[in-house]
């Protein structure tokens, strides 16, 4: 009997390894689709991909103001990217249809939208008019900074994006399986304790 | 093969739930003292698999291995396949926690289907027949998820042909690889452990 559990659970060891060996080397695409989008004046950018990496390719994206009405739709191109210039001034609901019941969305707040885009003052406006002085004037230092920092922002953004979808970690899966196994021994403890009260109640008896 | 949360109508999610709940109750009447470390090992191994991926075109699948599940543990594949889709669900958000009831019909049920079909084969006296059967358990679990998928789907508005069509084409190598896993598990257990095939119903039923 103590030789077949030894197997056994030998069996499992060696197979368990083998799968976490396949799954460090094989290739690190998953099962989860993810879409990020962001600002960058009046335009909406979107980026969509499984995590892992792989880029989510000629899949449906369609975005939804706040009450879920649709405002329009589009596909993401070869690289996983669509953009659109913003239809309305509002809270965006960005949701992506990745085949085989994938879905996944993002939301825009008004905020973002309002912060990002030339919504609050009107570019055109404020030069013309403006005064022929050598020094710039509050709104013009502050616009360009923005726009700079927009533009030196870019890559930290999509960093974070790309680090948003690392694929599961080693201590995820150890941590699932142990799980399981805690499970496992919870349910022994239990099947445990009915049979002995079962055999105490016979000796009572 | 999991579908993500929030692509499924409300109707769809309660018929899997309740599904889902009917097998996992028959399940658990049917685990008793023994099967509890092998329905853990078998949760643990799905778990793991799911990790594996094939990338397949603009997606990427992975291993299942809901035909080895239901051939070891018949009835039980259904708790055991639900624990590991909850961790998935938690740890790696593949799925979801409102889907999981239709995620565990879609794997759980051709595992169990299979078990009726090609159990007895397996169990019996002719090797060749046996490897066969095990390698089309493999294959067939895999192939009626899709199906099952499929049709899950077609609530959303999809065409099941086009759905279905598209599920099995890019399972195709999935199907073939969990062909091959099955058959060493079984040429594997029918040497080492040939009660760990055939005891798990003689017992119960």
């Amino acid at each position: 009997m103590k030789k077949r559990h030894n197997t056994r659970f030998s069996f499992t060891i060696i197979f368990l390894a083998a799968v976490i060996l396949i799954w460090s080397h094989g290739p690190a695409l998953a099962h989860k689709v993810t879409i990020f989008a962001w600002v960058e004046g009046d335009t909406v950018f979107t980026e969509s991909k499984f995590s892992g990496g792989r880029k989510a390719v000629n899949a449906p994206v369609v975005i939804y103001d706040k009450d879920g009405k649709k405002l329009l739709e589009g596909k993401t191109d070869n690289k996983g990217e669509f953009s659109f210039k913003i239809p309305k001034i509002t809270d965006l609901r960005v949701v992506l249809n990745a085949a085989m019941g994938h879905k996944a969305e993002w939301m825009i707040p008004e905020s973002e939208i309002r912060e990002a885009g030339p919504f609050v003052e009107k570019k055109s406006a404020a030069e013309p008019t403006g005064p022929i002085s050598v020094g710039l004037s509050k709104e013009e230092v502050q616009k360009i900074v923005e726009d700079s920092l927009d533009k030196k922002l870019r890559p930290i953004v999509r960093m974070m994006t790309e680090s948003k979808n690392t694929k599961p970690s080693f201590s995820e899966i150890i941590g699932g399986i142990g799980y399981i196994f805690g499970l496992m021994g919870l349910a022994l403890y239990f099947k445990n304790r009915s049979k002995k009260r079962k055999d105490l109640k016979i000796q009572d008896d | 093969m999991h579908i993500s949360e929030g692509v499924l109508s409300a109707p769809v999610l309660v018929t899997g739930a309740a599904l889902a709940a009917a097998g996992i109750s028959v399940g658990l009447k049917k685990m008793d003292y023994e099967k509890i470390p092998q329905a853990a090992v078998l949760s643990a191994a799905f778990f793991v698999a799911s990790l594996i991926h094939v990338p397949m075109g603009p997606s990427s699948v992975h291993l299942v291995l809901n035909g080895i599940n239901g051939l070891l543990l018949g009835w039980i594949c259904f708790p055991s396949i639900l624990i590991a889709l909850t961790l998935q669900a938690i740890l790696f958000q593949y799925g979801g926690i409102t889907v999981l009831g239709v995620n565990t019909v879609t794997m759980a049920l051709p595992g169990l289907i299979c078990y009726y079909l090609f159990g007895g084969f397996i169990r019996g006296e002719n090797r060749l027949l046996s490897l066969v059967a095990a390698f089309a358990c493999g294959l067939f679990s895999v192939l009626l998820s899709g199906i099952l998928v499929a049709g899950a789907l077609l609530s959303t508005g999809q065409s099941f042909i086009a759905a279905a069509k598209l599920i099995l084409l890019a399972h195709l190598p999935v199907m073939i690889i969990e062909g091959i896993i099955t058959l060493f598990c079984v040429a594997f257990l029918k040497k080492v452990k040939p009660e760990l095939l055939g005891g798990v119903y003689e017992k119960t039923s």
